[in-house]
């Protein structure tokens, strides 16, 4: 299968997502995120880094010092309550322009 | 302290995670990636590159990280910043060229705002001080003169419960002279209803302002200080709290002292000490206490509908007097600011206006400047461009260095206005509020920051612009061959026009106020005033058993010859003359009288003055015709007088003026402190004409007037004009000796206000307000104007020196070739030359079209003549620093000039 590329603003989205799911180091989420798209993603490490520090700034993610599995030191970026609310709505918001996207795609010319 | 914090927070806010922190997360994810990618099987030496690779190094990342948070912008405006402060520390010599003629202009510019900011925008200290009223009476027949007037203290309550009145101040003043010291001081104290502190809202300095408990017991004997008498009278002593200061001999306990910007008030006289209003006690058989009133107005309450509820509270005690014809009055509430603002918004536009033509000359200077060494970074700013720098990276470029040149410009520009402000209040103290106190503060902060940025902005803009339109093919090759460089277009030579103009207008304006204040130095006054001083006395109306003693008119003129003649035998003292407002250059009221032989129907106004036989010699007017009355006339007060040449002259035929008869209705008292003689209204037969002098301000022309021996009516204080052998005030010690010889607590006037106060004649003069105010302008609009052409010049020299610096190969060239040295001299200086030249053609024909503006604010008449010796000497300045650097040109050894390339 072709990788896949992402859209403008959706990297952030999928971070958010893979850090709800319990504190994560940065290399992580990366891995974490290639490993539940199946490896179809894609991700460049400038924009990656850049994401993650945004989403730092804006208080929706927070990070702290920890051992990794591999006796290192590394940040550990966990969800903060702003985060989740941040992901619920663009969640929702994401179904359903999806769903609408799909719908609009989906249709034949004779059910128009 | 606040800025402090906030910037801390700031610092948190986009510094939380520091380089290294950065640095040690980008690590651990290079070593989790590279043990990945061993795991995965490449070579520890593939995967250790291929890691490095995909990710970076460390300092990528660290922008990376700050590009996140949004601090690119950040981090390259204060590498321009740095690049500009170095680029500046390179050129020391256009820095501080660039640096200099802003801050000159800013510093101008700044202390011109903290000026109007003291004096018209923020004068007073009082809490409100946009609310406080001061009511006047207007006329309807008269609209522009308004007079002051008092309240009862039953009108004073009415007012004070008024609707749109939130507090209501009512005040008055005396003279009183300090005592149980060695000899007596007069002090002027002014009373305050003792709810002054509220009122005020102005927190004392040491101790405490006048409070409500002050009027238990019919008030009790505090007094509060005025600063300035504190520093006088007590030296600035911090323990004077509690102290006792005793003035016509009763004791007032000190209980505080108020700051200096507070002096209440220019109208009625700035007190010395304020006392509580229930100390004040009626005269004996003086009229009743009266209340001055200020009247504070409650917020969003219109001036019209505070005058219509005020109006007939205020009417109703005036109803008594008659003569004041009600009908034709209605009160107005003014605010305290307006007395100011009339005389002063004029004259602080005018200098404005000149202090802004400064700025934008120094501004115009720096873009020059800019645009002359621009051409020497070609170079650089090409191969910016070459390797990737985008138009709007250069114009930014250059607008930071632009703005770091004005910032520090703006910098020294501030420090020196501190001092600049002050030379206003210097040369004309008395046309400024006592209360206006200069100083830096967050708005002129504000006004100066903003003032830095649109310069740096204005003379940035148009250089960068310039600059930043640059091919890099053809600036890059390497350095131009001096000929084939064609010099481009000068965008220059229009600013330099332009800067010359300007310089002119302001030369020519400065020329017309020196012209002007000469004129009136020059102008023959009609009277001698060196080494004459003015004594003033009060008469003691508040102490009953003194005042019986001098209450008749004839006890009261024995009293003051008493005096004179002490006064006269002091040594060195040669004429003392007495005088009753008198003294010139602003001689008295106007009067109306009555010639004989003509009707009724006419009422000819004129001056009358009350002076006895000596004031003639004391001021060496001239006698012209007839006689001056003697000592016994002197003595009677009635049946004679004396003109001037001015009232000969428009109501009588001049020649025969002696032998007719005249007489001043007006003569009679107006208060009960006015003693007059027996028959002041009757004929009375002009035995004299003498010369004019001055009595209606140094510039104006002489009013007529009629000089009546003092006698004829006597108020509650004199003057004693002494002339004396060298400066008459190193004479005053013995002389205030002398008068407290005939009464031991005789006091003279401290003040030096022109009513009643003790000063030279010389002072008055340059205290008439026509007189300093053209000193002020004459002396201001001179320094402006040097400090205009000194920025034009080292505009025209530094544009010259450039070019001829830049164009040394191609003057190589001409001279090795045969041309004449004065043909190069005149293309090295061909194009400052012409602009400075048309400037100058356009200035002149602004300012004859600016005249008659100029003239009408000035007050002035504009000359022609001053205008061409401006334009004639700014030509001639423009041609030297023309011909200077452009000798430079010249003076090259061709074959050196050749080898340069």
């Amino acid at each position: 299968m072709k990788p896949v590329e992402l859209p403008q603003g959706t990297l952030e989205m999928l971070i958010l997502k893979a850090v709800s799911l319990g504190p994560l180091h940065g290399y992580g989420i990366l891995l974490r995120i290639q490993q539940i798209s199946g490896e179809r993603l894609e991700i460049l490490q400038g924009s990656f880094y850049t994401a993650i520090y945004r989403l730092k700034r804006r208080g929706w993610i927070n990070g702290e010092w920890g051992e990794s599995e591999n006796n290192r030191r590394a940040r550990f970026y966990s969800l903060t309550v702003a985060g989740k609310r941040e992901l619920k709505t663009e969640t929702a918001k994401w179904i359903d322009m999806a769903a609408v996207v799909a719908s609009i795609l989906d249709k034949k010319a004779d059910e128009i | 302290m606040s800025l402090l914090a906030a910037m801390r927070k700031l610092w948190h806010s986009v510094a939380p995670r520091i380089h290294s922190d950065v640095e040690e997360e980008f690590r651990s994810t290079l070593d989790a990636y590279q043990e990945d990618l061993i795991r995965q099987g490449l070579p520890e030496e593939e995967a250790h590159r291929k890691a490095r690779i995909d990710l970076g190094r460390p300092a990528t990342q660290n922008e990376t990280y700050r590009d996140a948070i949004g601090l690119r912008l950040f981090d390259e405006l204060g590498g321009d910043i740095r690049y500009g402060l170095r680029a500046l520390c390179r050129n020391p010599g256009f820095a501080a060229v660039a640096v200099l003629s802003l801050a000159l202009g800013i510093a101008a510019t700044t202390a011109m705002f903290s000026l109007i900011y003291a004096v018209l925008l923020h004068p007073f200290p009082y809490a409100g001080a946009d609310r406080i009223m001061n009511p006047v009476m207007i006329d309807d027949r008269y609209p522009d003169e308004f007079s002051y007037f008092d309240l009862s203290k039953a009108q004073l309550d009415e007012v004070r419960i008024a609707a749109p009145v939130d507090s209501v101040l009512g005040f008055n003043g005396s003279h009183m002279e300090i005592t149980g010291g060695g000899l007596p001081e007069d002090i002027y104290c002014a009373y305050l209803t003792e709810n002054a502190g509220t009122f005020f809202g102005v927190r004392a300095l040491l101790g405490r302002s006048i409070e409500p408990s002050d009027a238990e017991n019919g008030g009790r004997s505090v007094a509060v200080l005025n600063y300035r008498f504190w520093q006088r009278h007590f030296g600035g002593d911090r323990h004077v709290i509690g102290q006792t200061l005793e003035m016509n001999h009763t004791p007032y306990t000190i209980v505080g002292v108020m700051p200096r910007s507070f002096a209440f008030n220019d109208i009625a006289g700035v007190g010395d000490v304020y006392l509580p209003f229930s100390l004040m006690r009626p005269v004996a058989n003086g009229p009743s206490i009266a209340y001055l009133p200020w009247i504070k107005l409650r917020p969003h309450v219109s001036l019209a509908a505070a005058n219509a509820a005020l109006e007939p509270i205020v009417l109703e005690g005036k109803k008594q007097y008659p003569e004041s014809s009600p009908d034709h009055r209605h009160l107005a509430l003014q605010p305290i600011i307006v007395p100011y603002q009339q005389d002063l918004g004029r004259t602080l536009t005018l200098l404005l206006a000149g202090v802004v033509l400064l700025l934008i000359i120094g501004c115009a200077n720096c873009s020059i400047l800019m645009l002359a060494r621009g051409r020497t970074r070609q170079h650089e700013l090409a191969i910016r461009t070459a390797i990737g720098a985008s138009r709007w990276r250069i114009v930014r470029q250059l607008l930071v260095e632009a703005l770091v040149i004005s910032c520090t410009g703006t910098v020294l520009g501030v420090a020196a206005s501190y001092w600049l402000a002050r030379l206003p209040l210097l040369l004309s103290p008395d046309s400024f509020p006592a209360e206006s106190v200069i100083r830096i503060n967050a708005s002129i902060l504000a006004f100066s920051v903003a003032l830095a940025l649109l310069c740096g902005i204005l003379f940035g803009l148009a250089p960068a612009l310039r600059l930043s339109r640059n091919d890099p093919a053809r600036a890059l090759p390497g350095r131009q061959a001096g000929v084939a460089a064609a010099p481009a277009r000068h965008r220059w030579s229009v600013l330099i026009t332009a800067q010359v103009a300007l310089t002119l207008l302001l030369m020519a304006t400065a020329g017309t106020a020196i012209r002007g204040f000469l004129r009136l130095t020059q102008m023959p006054l009609g009277y001698d005033p060196a080494n004459v001083m003015q004594i003033g006395i009060s008469l003691h109306v508040q102490n009953p058993a003194e005042w019986s003693r001098i209450q008749s008119r004839e006890a009261r003129a024995a009293y003051i010859e008493q005096i004179r003649q002490k006064i006269a035998s002091v040594p060195r003292v040669s004429t003392v003359a007495v005088g009753i407002g008198a003294t010139p250059p602003d001689a008295d009221v106007q009067s109306s009288f009555i010639i004989d032989g003509t009707g009724d129907g006419e009422q000819p106004q004129a001056r009358a003055v009350l002076v006895d036989q000596r004031y003639f010699a004391a001021l060496r007017i001239p006698v012209l015709q007839g006689r001056i009355w003697n000592a016994d006339e002197n003595s009677r007060g009635d049946f004679i007088a004396v003109v001037n040449r001015a009232f000969a002259k428009r109501y009588l035929s001049s020649s025969h003026a002696v032998g007719r008869q005249l007489r001043i209705p007006g003569l009679t008292p107006h208060n009960r402190y006015q003693a007059v003689s027996a028959q002041s209204t009757t004929w009375r037969q002009i035995i004299g004409v003498v010369g004019d002098a001055r009595n209606n301000g140094v510039d104006q022309l002489v009013v007529p007037a009629i000089y009546i021996p003092y006698t004829a009516l006597i108020p509650a204080y004199a003057q004693f004009l002494v002339r004396t052998e060298g400066d008459p005030l190193t004479c005053l010690h013995s002389i205030r000796a002398a008068i407290a010889s005939v009464a031991s607590d005789q006091q003279i006037s401290n003040s030096a206000s022109a009513f009643n106060g003790t000063f030279t004649l010389s002072e008055a003069i340059e205290r008439d307000a026509q007189y300093s105010r053209q000193r002020l302008f004459s002396i201001l609009f001179g320094v402006f104007s040097a400090m205009a052409l000194a920025l034009a010049l080292v505009g025209i020299f530094s544009v010259v020196a450039y070019s001829v610096a830049q164009r040394t190969t191609e003057f190589g060239v001409r001279l090795a070739l045969g041309a004449p040295r004065a043909h190069v001299l005149w293309i090295a200086a061909r194009i400052a030359l012409v602009s400075a030249a048309a400037g100058i053609v356009i200035g002149l024909a602004f300012d004859s079209f600016l005249g008659a503006v100029l003239a009408h604010w000035m007050q002035n008449a504009f000359a022609a003549g001053s205008l061409f010796a401006a334009a004639a000497l700014l030509a001639v300045s423009a041609l030297i620093a023309c011909l200077l650097p452009a000798r430079q040109a010249v003076a090259v050894p061709p074959a050196e000039a050749l080898r340069c390339e």
